[in-house]
């Protein structure tokens, strides 16, 4: 029951912010769901138990049995810490914008929810129709996002977003059809039940069949990752969305957990596991070099925020292609810090366009004399988001680039060139944005409210928490990646 | 014999005789009665019709057959009839032609579901025009709108040409087999598969069905028609009469012509991807609403057309429960339509274009519920999750990957994806496009109708598990070769 209220209250409350009438309304009507959320989290969280990989709080009903299809929840280390991500963060989001004047608030309000409810669901669907369901389902709120409240480009980015987030699901859901009848066809019995499906794989007869069914899986996970070569749509979609948008975007955790929870126990079965190894390092270094380089060329602020993310999302890769619970529960963790530091990021984007007109870096210039609370915060953010000691990012980049280097040295180097490019975008967006002499053209800027303050806050202290003091969300990531290494064990992977 | 077999036919029989002698008496102000007479038939024949399934019987010297397959396509028939009755006791209210029109419509339904009982060709064709010469007076019923007549005109010389090409080919399949009856065809296979003849027969059925089904090439009247019919009658031919040809098209090739099943799973297999194709890319463009839907509805038949090639049991059963999904969501989306040039024509009765897609902006404030119900149709129609028509997909396309036809699924999904864009162009003129003038009150009947075809479209997404088990049963009838 505690999965289905997580999941389903977003969506029921989303239907009644439409039907709110003011602002006003909208807002409290989110705020209550997305606290609700957040208080059955944070319960299921004291109640899981992080020693065991098994799947926990399972539901099962059966749902339509000629097809085997069933509606199966349950949530285990993997699922439990982005839950815990997108909990924490929604209702900090919805404070964000307690006074942004907009359009259609109740529709505004009713989109966040639906896109919570739907990640939600990806997280705890433990059936691939349920999670099928889930997954197209967060494409929509998300293009209504990004095409109505958007910036000046919104139609082109909320298309090309659609159509290629789109393809690709389609892409994942024959890579589904492979294995649901590949399995049915050796046991008889029809089944889209998840665990049973990953269990199966490794009995498919025919080399290519597992391969191509891996490969098209693997498509529709980096896709929404994203990862380099797939990635255009990326820094359209960031940067055009508006400020809950981008936020929403990058709590959209779906495609690394696709990775860690459906490739990896694949990976070691398919008939060529070091050339899919080799595919998921060379894309993750790749990334991270590449993003790293997109952002030092950027001139609008939250453009370069956003190919730092790409760059992010190359440590992803790269963890997990890593394949020694080091690396693979640093992925993990990678995603869970990446969702807290990029949110303040996009948030100060949104701030600092909101208050001087402008995002182009250079033409900022000392806005911490105006904005001091601001630039504490996100200074924090950005020193977390290069990866300085005592942040969760450099506990995630560190296991990933520690761990990795037992097997992949020498995407590892490659890696850590980076390492100073980003910290050369940071550093020197940081100075030109925020600090030196104020440029008086930019108006009377006014520091970000009370409400403002709050969500932006409480996400830097859990940044310095977490950073301080990983193993509330490591414990378990650690005792699941642990369990995927197991099964390779023997395996000559 | 039973004659009860046939209940729900006799039932149709009698609602529309009653309304049609009844109608002669009323004055024109009470003939409203005359919409919840035949609406009740309807749900009784409907009624008879669900209570039936399971029964499997021979009658009429074998010439019609009872079964799930026959079953199944009546309830099609019945639930499209039942919205369209619905929906029109707000469309004729004033007119002095009622009893007309639900006559015309009964007569119509009654033809759609002898063409799902039929067992012989001759039987098949009688009740394929029954249906066929209703819905052409139909087409045409707004005599003084130029639009409607050229629209019946189209239709019925298109419409006779294709059913003098399908007797044509009946003809010779009598000729080679020297019988008409559908499993005695089938029995003579072997002759029809030696004469170059069987060829030229399975030609001549392919285009006379393929025009009331509307596949390219054959689709050129359904446009203008279904654009020009008063909208609730296009829900009528798209999501009824298309359906007959698609039943006659199952009984005709996969039970009569099996033995020439090369032949026509390769002309099916270019049909199914070129009506599909060239159905979404036309509705790309399309500003009309109901001329959208009427490609959208072509694409739909594209997709159904795929169960003749792949021809497993789970291939059929998921071309017939698309079948009945196609039936609640276009039905509901053109009764939907129906309600907007309603308003839009209440406002300004000279007005031009009444379903023109800017009639659609900001009617999310002005019309939720036919927004709200527009909106689950065409999220339907596109197969979104949860919905009858993700189902059907889901059933349809995953059983052409089974069947080793990913080729022809890979096809069907990327149009799939293509057909959102136009589906989505409405919801948005609905939602986020500010409208002109204020919240109007939604006629009683076009709600109800609407929301019947709601529960269907949701009852098929979220509790499949009965509709596809009869619809596997469905299938089985026909490759089982008949009973």
């Amino acid at each position: 029951m505690l999965l289905s209220l997580i999941v389903l209250i977003p969506l029921i409350f989303a239907v009644l912010t439409l039907l709110t009438k003011t602002r006003e309304q909208a807002r409290a009507v989110a705020l209550v769901a997305t606290v609700a959320v957040l208080l059955l989290t944070v319960y299921t969280y004291f109640n899981f138990d992080s020693t065991t990989a098994e799947t926990q709080f399972e539901e099962l009903y059966s749902w339509v049995p000629s097809l085997g299809i069933s509606y199966h929840l349950g949530i285990d280390g993997i699922s439990l810490p982005l839950i815990l991500l997108n909990a924490i963060v929604m209702p900090l989001l919805i404070l964000f914008t307690w006074n942004d004047d907009r359009k259609a608030p109740n529709r505004f309000y009713s989109l966040i929810l639906i896109t919570q409810g739907a990640v939600l669901g990806v997280f705890c669907a433990l059936d691939f129709f349920l999670f099928y369901v889930f997954w197209e389902l967060t494409l929509i709120p998300l293009f209504f996002m990004v095409s109505i409240w958007g910036g000046p480009k919104k139609h082109y980015a909320s298309i090309k977003f659609f159509i290629y987030t789109h393809v690709a699901s389609l892409v994942m859901l024959l890579g589904i059809f492979g294995l649901y009848f590949a399995a049915w066809d050796m046991t008889g019995t029809p089944s889209l039940d998840i665990p049973y499906l990953l269990s199966q794989y490794q009995f498919i007869g025919s080399g290519i069949a597992k391969d191509l069914i891996f490969v098209a899986l693997l498509f529709g996970f980096i896709v929404k990752l994203p990862v380099f070569p797939f990635h255009s749509w990326l820094p359209d979609a960031y940067t055009e969305a508006p400020t809950a948008g981008s936020v929403l975007f990058v709590l959209l955790k779906i495609g690394g957990y696709g990775i860690f929870k459906i490739m990896l126990p694949m990976l070691p079965f398919t008939a060529s596991p070091n050339l899919m190894i080799t595919i998921l390092g060379v894309l993750g270094a790749v990334s991270i070099l590449y993003g790293a380089f997109l952002a030092l060329a950027q001139k609008d602020l939250k453009r370069m925020v956003a190919y730092s993310s790409l760059s992010h999302m190359g440590y992803v890769t790269l963890g997990a292609a890593g394949l020694v619970s080091l690396s693979v529960s640093g992925a993990m963790f990678q995603q869970f810090s990446h969702g807290l530091i990029m949110s303040i990021m996009f948030m100060s984007c949104g701030v600092i366009n909101k208050a001087t007109g402008t995002r182009i870096i250079n033409e900022l210039g000392g806005l911490a004399q105006r904005m001091p609370k601001l630039a504490v915060i996100m200074m924090l953010a950005f020193m977390a988001s290069l990866g300085l000691p005592g942040l969760t990012g450099f506990i995630a980049e560190f296991s990933v680039l520690a761990g990795s280097f037992v097997n992949l040295q020498g995407y590892v180097v490659i890696a850590l060139t980076a390492i100073v490019i980003t910290a050369a975008y940071h550093l020197w967006a940081l100075q030109r944005a925020m600090f030196g002499v104020y440029k008086e053209k930019l108006g009377n800027v006014v520091d970000i409210n009370g409400y403002q303050t709050l969500a932006m806050g409480v996400i830097a202290i859990l940044i310095l928490y977490f950073g301080l003091n990983p193993s509330p969300v490591l414990d378990m990531m650690l005792t699941n990646s642990e369990h995927i290494i197991g099964l390779m064990a023997g395996m000559g992977v | 014999m039973d004659i009860m077999l046939f209940a729900p036919e006799l039932t149709m029989v009698a609602t529309g005789l009653a309304v049609l002698l009844i109608g002669l008496f009323l004055p024109v102000n009470s003939k409203k009665v005359l919409g919840y007479l035949a609406s009740l038939g309807i749900l009784a024949a409907l009624y008879l019709t669900v209570t039936s399934l399971g029964t499997n019987s021979l009658a009429f010297y074998d010439t019609l057959s009872v079964d799930a397959l026959s079953q199944f396509f009546k309830i099609v028939f019945l639930v499209v009839a039942l919205l369209f009755s619905i929906a029109a006791i707000k469309y004729t209210e004033g007119s002095a032609h009622v009893e007309e029109f639900y006559v015309l419509a009964i007569f119509a339904t009654i033809g759609m579901m002898f063409v799902a009982s039929a067992n012989d060709l001759m039987v098949l064709f009688v009740a394929f025009e029954l249906a066929s010469l209703s819905t052409y007076a139909l087409a045409g019923f707004e005599k003084k709108n130029p639009q409607s007549l050229e629209a019946a005109m189209k239709y019925f010389l298109i419409g006779s040409l294709s059913g003098a090409l399908m007797l044509f080919g009946i003809s010779f399949l009598y000729g080679v087999t020297g019988t008409t009856s559908i499993l005695g065809i089938a029995a003579g296979g072997a002759a029809l598969a030696a004469s170059p003849i069987g060829l030229f027969a399975v030609v001549l059925l392919i285009a006379g069905m393929g025009f009331k089904i509307a596949l390219v090439p054959f689709h050129m009247w359904a446009p203008d028609t279904y654009q020009g019919a008063p909208s609730i009658v296009s829900s009528l031919l798209a999501a009824g009469s298309k359906k007959m040809g698609i039943v006659a098209a199952f009984k005709v090739f996969i039970v009569a012509l099996i033995a020439l099943k090369v032949e026509w799973q390769i002309a099916f297999a270019v049909l199914a991807v070129v009506t599909m194709t060239l159905g979404n890319v036309a509705a790309l463009s399309q500003t009309s609403v109901k001329r959208m839907l009427a490609y959208s509805s072509l694409a739909q038949a594209g997709y159904i057309t795929m169960a003749f090639v792949v021809l497993t049991p789970m291939a059929l059963g998921g071309g017939i429960l698309y079948a009945l999904s196609h039936g609640f969501m276009k039905a509901g989306a053109f009764i939907a339509t129906a309600a907007v040039v309603y308003m839009v024509l209440s406002e300004n009765k000279d007005a031009q274009n009444p379903d023109h897609i800017d009639n659609f902006k900001g009617l999310g404030q002005r019309m939720p519920v036919t927004a709200l119900s527009m909106t689950i149709f065409v999220f339907a129609l596109a197969g979104i999750p949860l919905t009858a028509g993700y189902m059907s997909k889901f059933v349809l396309f995953s059983s052409t990957i089974q069947a080793g036809f990913a080729w022809l699924a890979v096809i069907a999904i990327i149009n799939s994806a293509i057909s959102l864009f136009y589906y989505a162009k409405i919801v948005k003129y609905m939602y986020f496009l500010p409208g002109e003038g204020s919240k109007i009150s939604e006629p009683l009947p076009y709600t109800i109708a609407l929301a019947v075809a709601v529960i269907g479209v949701l009852a098929i997404g979220f509790w499949p598990e009965p509709f596809i088990y009869w619809a596997m049963e469905a299938g089985k009838v026909l490759l089982a070769g008949g009973i």
